[in-house]
């Protein structure tokens, strides 16, 4: 093997191969990646631009050959005067607060128990998994069936205990706790699952240096732990704000956006101005306001992922 | 304090967090196993009040689902089963060409230093951060201009745009597990870089495959706003085709439930294949490496 090998790098370095292998390698790259690039250009750069292009001009899509007017900032300041529109981001803000607050808290704390090792672990660990991996539509229409103020076993089970029947999806305060409960439901394993994967990424030798000073046990959790699972948990977060802040399939079957309007989040109120009142001009200036807040959470995602994928 | 009042502050302790995973573990599973009970109910069963926990099995949800025994005749022109096929056809399609197209763009991102590559990481990793309806008031008119409405066609080109990044950022990172030097001696051996890419390096990342393709495929069949808003009849999902069971006559529950397990055993399946790779997938494989 070892001659052979030698002997190649001799004829290599004879014909000149070298200077040969660059160009394949920059044949390669463009080879491999123009499809992936003609997609997202086709499919994600195009369509920007064009939302972009039709925020600042009056158009429906319902009369498309009728062109566009020129409407300057008119679809912005109508949206940013428009009281309807703050009422869904405080909506959706509190959406995503209770969300990410509950998920956080209850994953970390689980995560942190199941660090440990026991008999059954992985078959408890795996299971716990399932429901971030279902269709939030049927996630949706679960909690909506479950959550029934009349025969669901959510109330049911409230009367045992001796508390009285929630109207949970007619009010608009319950409505935002119910649609919490099954976003945190679906997505606190997410959270177990980076939460463990930190905590046990942390080296044994640390624990024990501890434990030798005499270190208390919520000391040895606030103090080594999570500054030690942050950059991790920190992504976990990330991704949680993001997702929960564009969250659509799930109010689309659990509250359809019910009582009244008063749980439509920003992407609800973009399909709604779109597809049903085709506005088209406004619903593009608002997704364009969605987008500026989406990647500006992204930038700061992606930054964090490369760092940690340099370090691990 | 004695040491008999520790040992019993910790006994308690112990047992408040036993009692907390416990009630933790109890909502986490309990949805799902109502979900499987509930869909073996009958009507008058469903809506029983207190819940009945002993029942006499009855499929008429599943029978609506696949148009088959006493629903037969009443299935529609468009019925929850084409629907079902709609969403195999587009989850499988669309999982293929995302997964290839994914192995190339890792590959690529994983060996060669060029200049953008950072740019185009992010840039294809948007496609997992993008809010759909965003995008979808431009699709909406972009897709009837091109005929690609409500076609099959049309919501495979969305499942592999939606899914490429991911699958980039997934195989980037097994990619990375295998060791550089394989395709150093393949070229100093004389062979190409294609040879050693197809014969050396690909059979190395074969599980790694698998469970991308994996996650695609979750992500692919679970997939509803886009489906939801650029087909109107002949395409529709799977779950697209259930929400609009909730219709004038009220929510048809029975199919419901029952199309919603037909929809998650799938998810079932694939999940168990791919569960020792959960961390790497959910991580776009940053994390969980091997």
């Amino acid at each position: 093997m070892s001659m052979q090998t030698t002997g190649a790098t001799a004829t290599m370095r004879a014909t000149g191969k070298p200077a040969k292998k660059k160009s394949s390698g920059r044949l390669m790259i463009l080879g491999f990646l123009s499809p992936t690039l003609l997609i997202l250009i086709f499919m994600v750069a195009y369509p920007i631009f064009s939302l972009v292009f039709y925020s600042f001009h009056n158009f429906s899509a319902l009369r498309p050959n009728a062109g566009m007017t020129p409407a300057g900032f008119d679809n912005y300041s109508y949206l940013l005067s428009d009281p309807d529109l703050w009422q869904r981001f405080v909506f959706t803000g509190k959406f995503v607060f209770l969300c990410v607050t509950l998920q956080m808290i209850i994953g970390i704390f689980v995560g942190y128990q199941l660090q440990k090792s026991f008999r059954g672990r992985d078959v408890i660990f795996t299971l716990l998994m399932m429901p971030m991996m279902l269709s939030p539509v049927v996630v949706g229409f679960l909690w909506r069936y479950m959550l029934n103020s009349e025969w669901g076993i959510v109330n049911y089970m409230l009367t045992l205990v001796g508390i009285g029947k929630v109207d949970w999806l007619g009010q608009t305060d319950a409505a935002l706790w119910a649609a919490a409960a099954a976003d945190t439901w679906m997505w606190t394993p997410f959270i177990i699952l980076l939460a463990t994967a930190a905590f046990r990424g942390i080296p044994e030798t640390i624990y024990e240096a501890a434990e030798v000073d005499g270190a208390s046990q919520a000391y040895v959790f606030f103090r080594i732990t999570l500054p030690m699972s942050a950059p991790v948990l920190f992504i976990a977060l990330i991704l949680r704000l993001i997702d929960s802040f564009k969250q659509y399939d799930l109010f689309f079957a659990l509250t359809g956006g019910g009582p009244g309007s008063s749980t439509e989040t920003v992407s609800f109120a973009v399909a709604k101005t779109a597809f049903n009142y085709f506005y088209t001009g406004e619903a593009s200036a608002l997704a364009v306001i969605l987008l500026c807040i989406i990647i500006g959470l992204s930038l700061i995602l992606v930054r964090h992922l490369m760092k940690l994928g340099e370090r691990y | 304090m004695t040491k008999a009042q520790t040992d019993s502050v910790q006994k308690l302790t112990q047992w408040i967090l036993i009692v907390l995973l416990a009630a933790y573990t109890f909502y986490n599973l309990g949805p799902i196993f109502w979900l499987i009970i509930s869909s073996l109910k009958s009507r008058a069963d469903l809506f029983a009040m207190p819940p009945v926990w002993f029942f006499e099995p009855d499929l008429s949800g599943y029978q609506q689902v696949f148009g088959v025994g006493a629903a037969a005749e009443s299935a529609s022109a468009y019925g929850v089963l084409d629907s079902l096929i709609s969403s195999i056809v587009v989850s499988t399609v669309g999982t293929a060409l995302a997964v290839i197209l994914g192995t190339m763009g890792g590959y690529v991102c994983s060996r060669f230093n060029f200049t953008g590559k950072n740019d185009f990481l992010f840039f294809v990793l948007s496609t997992r951060m993008l809010p759909p309806v965003a995008v979808l008031v431009f699709y909406h008119l972009m897709f009837a201009r091109l005929g690609l409405a409500d076609t099959r066609t049309g919501l495979v080109l969305v499942a592999v745009f939606a899914n490429v990044g991911l699958a980039t950022w997934i195989m980037k990172g097994f990619f990375d597990g295998v060791p550089k030097e394989i395709e150093q001696i393949a070229l100093v051996s004389g062979y190409t870089r294609l040879y050693a890419f197809f014969r050396l390096v690909l059979p190395m990342v074969k599980g790694g495959i698998a469970a991308t393709a994996g996650f695609c495929f979750i992500f692919a069949w679970n997939e509803f706003a886009f489906a939801s808003i650029l087909t109107t009849t002949k395409a529709k999902t799977l779950p697209v085709k259930i929400s609009a069971a909730s219709g004038a006559t009220g929510i048809e529950w029975t199919q419901i439930c029952a199309a919603g397990v037909v929809l998650i055993i799938p998810v079932l399946v694939f999940f168990y294949l791919i569960r020792k790779h959960l961390l790497m997938g959910m991580t776009f494989g940053v994390l969980g490496r091997r």
